[in-house]
């Protein structure tokens, strides 16, 4: 799957759970450019991008994320792998 | 209580119980909610707009699905992240609700749980569905 599409599919769950219809995100996007992206929404976040791509995150794997593109590239990784 | 901790729980793994809805629980739940809509504490009003007697609170039988999650499913360890639910038919006092969840999704990395859970009266008619997501704190 090429980034470009994992990109898309990303938006339409950020736009989903944060319920911005136009809500843009770039690589380069993190949690403090969007204000409701609280604790909660990152779960969110995470468990729409598992089902999504049919992959599972370990704590230590998150943690280690400092933005969106990070997110890209791990999810990526994993469907190289699976 | 149940005291299921994350390591404990599995996809499909579910809990049920049953509850009679009475007078005493429409009177309280009018004092905390505040609600005095005529459906809900007005028979004559309820039974002129079709329903064969005052109409229970749907918010008073969601509230059951706290007590899911908080007591069955995952129970002592339940953190209430949050829940979507419908209602489908009404419920009167006097009914006996079956209440049921079944866990559809777990995330280890954050210990979440998403349960999907419904609510039946005595005749098996669906009240209320429910997706619920619960954390565990152990």
């Amino acid at each position: 799957m090429t980034q470009e599409t994992i990109a898309q599919i990303m938006q339409d769950i950020f736009r989903d759970i944060f319920d911005q219809p136009s809500l843009v995100i770039t690589r380069e996007t993190s949690a403090k450019d969007i204000e409701d992206w609280d604790s909660l929404s990152h779960v969110n976040i995470v468990v729409a991008a598992e089902k999504a791509f049919k992959v599972t995150f370990a704590l230590g794997e998150l943690k280690s994320l400092n933005n969106v593109g990070d997110m890209y590239d791990l999810i990526q990784k994993k469907l190289s792998h699976a | 209580m149940r005291e299921f901790k994350y390591e404990d729980l599995s996809l499909g793994q579910s809990e049920e119980f049953s509850v009679v809805l009475t007078k005493e629980m429409m009177d309280l739940f009018l004092r905390i909610s505040g609600d005095t809509n005529p459906l809900h504490v007005d028979a004559v009003y309820a039974k002129s707009k079709g329903f064969k007697d005052q109409v229970a609170y749907g918010m008073l039988v969601a509230s059951f699905y706290s007590q899911l999650v908080g007591v069955y499913l995952p129970g002592r360890f339940c953190l209430l992240h949050g829940i979507e639910t419908s209602f489908h038919k009404p419920a009167f006092i006097t009914d006996t609700l079956h209440v049921s969840g079944e866990i559809t999704y777990l995330n280890a990395a954050y210990r979440q749980i998403e349960i999907k859970a419904s609510i039946r009266n005595q005749s098996e008619d669906i009240i209320s569905k429910a997706k619920i997501k619960a954390g565990t704190l152990e």
